[in-house]
């Protein structure tokens, strides 16, 4: 026999944990729990009391406060929970705010609470709506436990037999088996789900589901304009900005990625992977200032929340180190002070981790370097050095940074052998390749860099317009900047060959492309140029004849 | 040159907001004060006045809000699909200490469907549309929902005296009819009536109904959403 009276009060089974940092508010809120039948109540003013008592024992429902004074708020210890494992799908986490949008609680971009209970919160209020949450709990159950099993097969299974049964339950049925499909890979299905919502009605939750889809399906022009349309309609709908951005920089318009994501900073400040993405996509734009302040603010919003890491200061530390290259004025003097300062806070916060002195000097030594005080660098150097001997253990991330810091301090020769053994070892690694090429091309300071592509695409705008001789000098300009750029090299070795058919007399356009080549010589046969090196050193070999 | 270029609008918007969410804990603690002390202070009318006002303010600063994020183009509805008689009863739950304490009856009469709507800005309709029902009433009021013309229909009932002539009428509103030297701005029913605007599907919007009758005879509130 079950016990009937356990059966009527579906509050009494569960376990509770209230999380709020004023005494009066915990405690009316176990009174209110208890009025309504809750048993099992746990009281904690801070999150990581509340931490720690989810690593040791279960809770079904959690209340938390999101403004919890100083330290971490709600949403880091919602992030933190879901992150580590530590609540199953089949609890719940009820956010309790004083704010009556969610802009404030929104910051989100991974981990959303099952609700939002608005203060000024009533006993009645709590009884009605937590009942109604627990009560879909339960009959919800059996298909989050499949999820929170991985058994993906049998959760949509379940879900396809609750629709007709459970209309209340509709919204959460469909968007559940959406979100499945799409984990399983299975497009086809999930598209089908997101279409069928949106055959009865425009739901903003359907359309963004559906242009997620078209983005793993790869039709990006669709899923990039339904997600404009999609934004026109909801600028406020931040997850719509993350897919946008990333279905841009798949079109490859990473400049209108980056703004993208700038505007959905603007929205909603606070989400520390939105700032990361942010931040990565401004610096290979070459928009170094947008990078660095978009490290800072994830390095801040990092102080609390579980995504923290010590990756997020190096690359601001590096993004300020190129800032402040070469700019002996007050605004680069400051800049390198702060990277030094990030760095050293770094170190202190990620103490024991294996390298983390090792990566800061990297950096440090370039700082200095780029603040012309090269006694204080090649001090730096020498003491890195003897650690970085065995180059064959190095990671990606270490040995690229190490290798700019070595052309950085005049030692071109050194770092080109690092890349060369590093291209060769990771030779099944497209994205470090791809590193390696750039760094290899462009040694060089940011502002550079850009000086040099922006005369690189003048050039090619030369040459397509038929001006052989504008190409060429261009060509030749950008080569001042960046000699050993191989796209540039061939690029020029192209017009002056053009430039040899119309005047077949000029041996002098054939030396000119033969030096060119020459400083390809020790171009890694997995430089995506190589295969164009070798058809045109061949063809001048024909020429030369 | 004005260096003190101060966006007023953004000033008082933050001040409200810390305004809102004082009244918040205010309202809390009176809950609890009421729970605390059912014996002496459920009938006691200035306790009810007090914490009806306070709900009163609580909801003209919501409401204010709103209206502000409506300017800065920052509010748009988002729908969802719900299940109506779950919703009423739920919103009805924040009222049920004072219109306990006033001696005031309540039923919802909502039919068994599910509706599209942005749950958050329609209870801010609710909020102030059964604050207003309970001010006028005499003694009842009544939640009602259903489809009519392929809308959805939610009406607040009550037996007072019903709305004046002037403010019966059908349609939406638009800020210029705001009256601010009368004593009522009618500033709900403006946030009411942009809030059903802002809800569409296909070429048809959303908008609010002021009559009087109605099952209980007094005002009849209605937004029609479609």
């Amino acid at each position: 026999m079950t016990d009937s009276k356990a059966d009527f009060n579906p509050f009494g089974k569960l376990t509770y944990l209230v999380i709020d940092d004023f005494e009066n508010f915990r405690l009316s809120m176990r009174q209110m729990l208890r009025s309504c039948g809750a048993d099992k109540i746990e009281l904690v003013a801070h999150a990581n009391q509340a931490i720690q008592y989810c690593t040791y024992n279960h809770v079904d429902v959690v209340l938390c406060d999101f403004n919890l004074g100083e330290g971490k708020n709600g949403q880091h210890i919602l992030e933190e929970l879901r992150h580590k494992k530590l609540l199953k799908r089949s609890s719940l986490f009820l956010m309790v705010t004083a704010e009556t949008s969610k802009e404030m609680v929104m910051g989100a971009r991974e981990y959303q609470p099952d609700a939002y209970l608005t203060k000024p919160i009533n006993r009645a209020v709590l009884e009605k709506r937590l009942g109604a949450l627990i009560s879909q709990r339960n009959i919800l159950l059996p298909i989050n436990r499949e999820i929170d099993r991985e058994n993906y097969p049998e959760a949509i299974s379940l879900c396809i037999q609750a629709l007709p049964r459970q209309p209340r339950y509709k919204t959460w049925l469909m968007k559940t088996l959406g979100d499945l499909y799409f984990q399983l890979g299975d497009l086809a299905h999930a598209l089908k789900i997101y279409d069928d919502v949106l055959t009865q009605r425009e739901l903003s939750w359907a359309k963004l589901g559906r242009c997620k889809v078209l983005l793993a399906k790869r039709s990006l022009d669709e899923a990039v304009d339904g997600l404009r349309d999609l934004l026109t309609k909801h600028p406020d709908y931040m997850e719509a900005y993350d897919l946008l951005a990333e279905g841009l920089e798949r079109q490859g318009r990473p400049t209108q990625a980056q703004q993208v994501l700038e505007k959905a900073a603007e929205h909603s400040p606070n989400a520390l992977l939105r700032q990361k993405h942010l931040a990565e996509l401004a610096g290979s734009n070459q928009d170094m200032d947008t990078a660095s302040d978009a490290w800072r603010r994830t390095v801040e919003l990092g102080t609390h929340s579980i995504h923290d890491n010590s990756e997020h200061y190096l690359s601001l530390g590096q993004t300020l180190s190129d800032l402040s290259e070469g700019d002996l004025e007050e605004d680069g003097a400051e800049k390198a002070k702060e990277a030094l300062a990030v760095l050293k806070r770094m170190e202190k916060r990620f103490e024991g981790e294996e390298g983390i002195s090792l990566r800061s000097r990297i950096v440090q030594c370039r700082v200095y370097a780029g603040q012309g005080q090269d006694q204080q660098a090649t001090r730096i150097l020498e003491s890195i050095r003897p650690e970085l001997q065995d180059t064959a253990a190095l990671d990606a991330k270490t040995g690229l940074d190490y290798a700019k810091t070595l052309f950085r301090l005049g030692h071109e020769s050194d770092a080109k052998q690092l890349l060369g053994e590093m291209s060769e070892r990771f030779s099944d690694d497209p994205e470090t390749l791809q590193k390696i090429e750039s760094l290899l091309d462009e040694p060089v300071g940011f502002r550079q860099k850009i000086k040099a592509r922006t005369l690189n695409r003048d050039g090619i705008r030369a040459f397509e317009s038929g001006n052989l001789q504008e190409a060429a000098e261009t060509f030749s300009k950008a080569l001042e900047i960046v000699p050993d750029h191989a796209a540039l090299n061939l690029n020029l070795v192209q017009v002056l060959m053009k430039e040899h058919d119309n005047n077949p007399g000029n041996t002098e356009l054939l030396k000119r492309c033969q030096s060119c080549l020459d400083r390809l010589a020790g171009l890694p046969e997995q430089h995506r140029q190589h295969r164009r090196y070798i058809a045109l050193q061949r063809k001048l070999k024909g020429l030369m004849q | 040159m004005n260096d003190q270029n101060i966006d007023f609008s953004m000033v008082l918007a933050s001040a409200v907001h810390d305004m809102k969410n004082s009244l918040g804990m205010l309202l809390n603690s009176l809950d609890e004060l009421r729970s605390e002390h059912e014996a002496s202070l459920g009938e006691s009318s200035r306790f009810n006045t007090l914490q009806y006002e306070a709900e009163r303010m609580h909801n003209d600063l919501v409401q204010l809000l709103g209206i502000y994020r409506l300017g800065e183009n920052n509010l748009s509805a988002h729908i969802e699909e719900h299940f109506v008689p779950d919703f009423l009863t739920e919103h009805l739950a924040r009222h049920t200490p004072l219109l306990q304490g006033l001696g005031i009856e309540v039923s919802v009469e909502a039919e068994d469907i599910n509706g599209f709507f942005d749950e958050d800005l329609l209870t801010g309709v609710l909020n102030n549309t059964i604050n207003n029902a309970i001010r006028y009433t005499q003694s009842k009021i009544r939640l009602t929902a259903g489809e009519r013309d392929g809308c959805l229909v939610i009406g607040v009932e009550d037996d007072g005296k019903g709305y004046p002539d002037s403010m019966q009428h059908t349609g939406t509103l638009n800020f210029k009819s705001l009256d601010f030297k009368s004593g009522s701005t009618s500033l709900g029913l403006f946030f009411a009536s942009s809030v059903a605007k802002l809800h569409s599907e296909g070429n048809r919007t959303g908008s609010i109904k002021l009559h009087n009758g109605g099952s209980l005879g007094g005002g009849v509130f209605e937004i029609w959403l479609p």
